[in-house]
């Protein structure tokens, strides 16, 4: 590391020619080389050694740990919710965003500029203030429940502390984040494409079909695989909107650690969650080297 | 910008007015470390710190608020120890509150100062339930109680039984928090405990925990919960802490929650709980709660000072603005405040204060309550 971490100048020139590395390419290591460092020192490492700490119980190397997490049914419950919650919040998220997206592609003017506006709101809405403003707005006698009771609707039960409050919660948070990468695939569609379609009759939803979707089959999968790892980690939504039980794996490892002061377990659970997160991150890193190597 | 001469003129200005007053490098600033709510250090810093000033001329103390940071107070704490031993300055001359006995090593290595009526006289007035010790200082204290709606509620319950049979009466108008999440909740869970085992708080001890023994006593109590579950506010929703409850019972959504004795005085106060909501304590065995207790290390930089600030903390001045401006109860006797104070506040005066243990038997309540109370649930 210390020998990337050197200034090009520095570097004999026979080394460069034997490794038939350039002084520009080490210039680019040597600017890699503080993140990357900070990466494998203060993420990886760690990373390794509490999946190691796992494995070993009473100086013995066993699996018995996550033998008992699979077995626990509240743990397994909590793991179900936490993939479903995901899972749902995600695909809602991204067919609304994907609605804002196609609007945005094929309008123009004030009100397309303003939807553009405001679907990106979020973005720089914090979590504990939607959190908040959701219990005041669907909240009981919330504000939303008041205007139902305006025109004559009086069975309203509010979705606070049930499962349909993080999901709403999730829905409104993971708006802007797909709009922008489905407006960047969206607008890589040539409008050639479209209007020739359309010059042989295809309808919209045909368009949608075998024009739009194919050539948007990445972007699609890129934000779905980064609100699902944002959703299934997230703490404060479920926290402060969700049902005590099952309780997402955040809360619950949170729970675990603070409150039971079983950092083993909670440790357990950490590693099970990065697993599934790494699966579908390696298919999102998958997904980005193929478009990026399609696109040369 | 000042030119030189403007500036020397100015300084000296300064000067002269400043040397009519206590100089300023004669102020001594204690070091106090509070990791309790906002309620506590803005009541630290907006009340207390003027009216400590004026009493002590010369003196003044300076908050630094460790809530949320690494384990708050018991981290300044770990810092004075490993500073006695180092010989160095802890930096910090009094804590707002602190465990001593939760700091490994402190208690035998001498960092906590011995108080006594000799060196603060106060003490002498204390409230004999506060329990107090030689290295700590009880000086305010909470306990939960039921908060209620007058309006909706005419007749608040005087016992467990009758709370159980209200809430059965009124579904969907109680609720309490989630155990783990705030003390409101966690007392209330533990109320249904102590119900289910004869009331008797003595029958959990600090060292008397085994878990199956404690699986049996606990199912009592998970029993009696799990019978009032479908009847608490959304079949089994339970806010997640404190405020979140407090937070139901002002949007009007229940009519009756488990809470701080503090909290919500203080809530009710503010304005931030309707004027109707009153509180009550169970009359067959109240509710748990506690005292905050404050220690100053042997190695303050200014023990002195750190004295008169206790012995300021307990003085009924502040102990009325402690009852007055938090809603909490005073360390010392109620005898030793205006009487007026006491009868406004007879109803939440306790008469006992149980409490339950730390450790192994929080750890299986907060669990056993996730495990066998709250997954209970039914819903459409």
């Amino acid at each position: 590391m210390p020998d990337v971490a050197k200034p090009s100048g520095g570097v004999a020139p026979g080394y460069t020619l034997s490794t038939g590395l350039g002084s520009q390419a080490l210039a680019g290591l040597a600017l890699v080389a503080l993140p990357v460092g900070l990466l494998v020192t203060l993420t990886l490492l760690p990373t390794v050694r509490m999946v190691a700490a796992t494995f070993l119980v009473e100086g013995h190397l066993s699996a018995e740990r996550y033998f008992a997490f699979f077995n626990d049914a509240y743990t397994m419950a909590n793991l179900r919710y936490t993939l479903e919650m995901g899972l749902v919040s995600a695909i809602a998220a991204l067919s609304v965003s994907f609605g804002i997206a196609l609007y945005l592609r094929f309008s123009a003017g004030r009100i397309a500029t303003m939807i553009h506006g405001l679907s990106l709101f979020p973005l720089f809405v914090p979590s504990i203030i939607i959190s908040y403003a959701l219990v005041r707005f669907l909240g009981p006698n919330g504000l939303f429940q008041l205007l139902l009771e305006q025109v004559g609707f009086t069975q309203y039960r509010t979705p606070y502390l049930t499962p349909v409050g993080p999901f709403l919660a999730f829905l409104w948070e993971n708006i802007p984040l797909p709009v922008l990468v489905l407006s960047a695939g969206l607008s890589q569609v040539s409008d050639h494409a479209v209007e020739a379609a359309r010059d042989l009759g295809a309808k919209a939803p045909r368009i949608l079909w075998e024009i739009l979707l194919p050539q948007m089959r990445r972007s699609l999968l890129i934000a779905f695989a980064l609100i699902f790892m944002g959703i299934i980690g997230a703490f404060t939504v479920p926290y402060m909107l969700g049902p005590p039980a099952p309780e997402m794996m955040s809360v619950f490892m949170q729970r675990t650690l603070g409150n039971l002061h079983d950092p083993a377990s909670a440790q357990v659970q950490a590693v099970v969650l990065m697993v599934i997160s790494s699966i579908v991150g390696g298919f999102y890193i998958a997904t980005m080297a193929k478009s990026s190597a399609g696109a040369r | 910008m000042l030119s030189r001469r403007q500036f020397l003129a100015t300084s000296a200005a300064a000067a002269t007015l400043v040397s009519t007053r206590v100089s300023a490098a004669d102020i001594k600033t204690l070091q106090v470390y509070i990791d309790g709510d906002t309620n506590i250090s803005d009541w630290w810093n907006n009340i207390l710190k003027p009216a400590f000033e004026a009493a002590h001329p010369g003196h003044t103390f300076n908050v630094t608020i460790t809530r949320g940071v690494a384990d708050g107070n018991r981290t300044i704490a770990e810092r004075a120890l490993a500073a006695m031993q180092a010989k160095a300055d802890p930096q910090v001359d009094y804590f707002e509150e602190i465990e001593p006995a939760a700091v490994a090593g402190s208690v035998e290595a001498g960092l906590w100062l011995e108080t006594s009526e000799a060196n603060v006289p106060n003490l002498k007035m204390i409230n004999p339930a506060a329990l107090q010790t030689p290295i700590r200082m009880p000086y305010r204290g909470s306990q939960v109680l039921i908060a209620y709606d007058s309006a909706k509620v005419s007749n608040p319950p005087k016992t467990f039984a009758d709370l159980v049979a209200w809430a059965k009466a009124n579904p969907g108008r109680f609720t309490y928090g989630r155990p783990d999440k705030g003390g409101s909740g966690s007392n209330f869970v533990i109320r249904a405990i102590h119900e289910g085992n004869g009331q008797d708080p003595a029958a959990f001890t600090k060292d008397n925990f085994d878990a199956a023994k404690a699986e049996e006593m606990l199912q009592k109590g998970w029993a009696i919960l799990k019978d009032l579950h479908p009847f608490t506010f959304g079949e089994g929703t339970y806010p997640a802490g404190n405020t979140p409850a407090l937070q139901l019972l002002a949007q009007g959504a229940v009519d009756m929650i488990p809470a701080w004795s503090d909290q919500a005085l203080q809530a009710i106060k503010n304005g931030v709980l309707p004027e109707t909501v009153k509180v009550v304590q169970l009359q067959d065995l109240a509710l748990c709660g506690g005292f905050a207790y404050s220690a100053i290390p042997t190695n303050a930089t200014d023990l002195e000072g750190a004295l008169a600030l206790a012995n300021f903390m307990l003085s009924p001045e502040t102990q009325t603005s402690c009852v007055r401006d938090i809603g909490g109860f005073p360390g010392i006797s109620w005898d030793n405040l205006p009487a007026d104070l006491k009868a406004e506040y007879i109803d939440v005066i306790p008469v006992s204060i149980p409490t339950y243990p730390s450790g192994d038997w929080q750890t299986a309540k907060n669990d056993g309550w996730y495990k066998n109370v709250a997954t209970n649930i039914v819903r459409d």
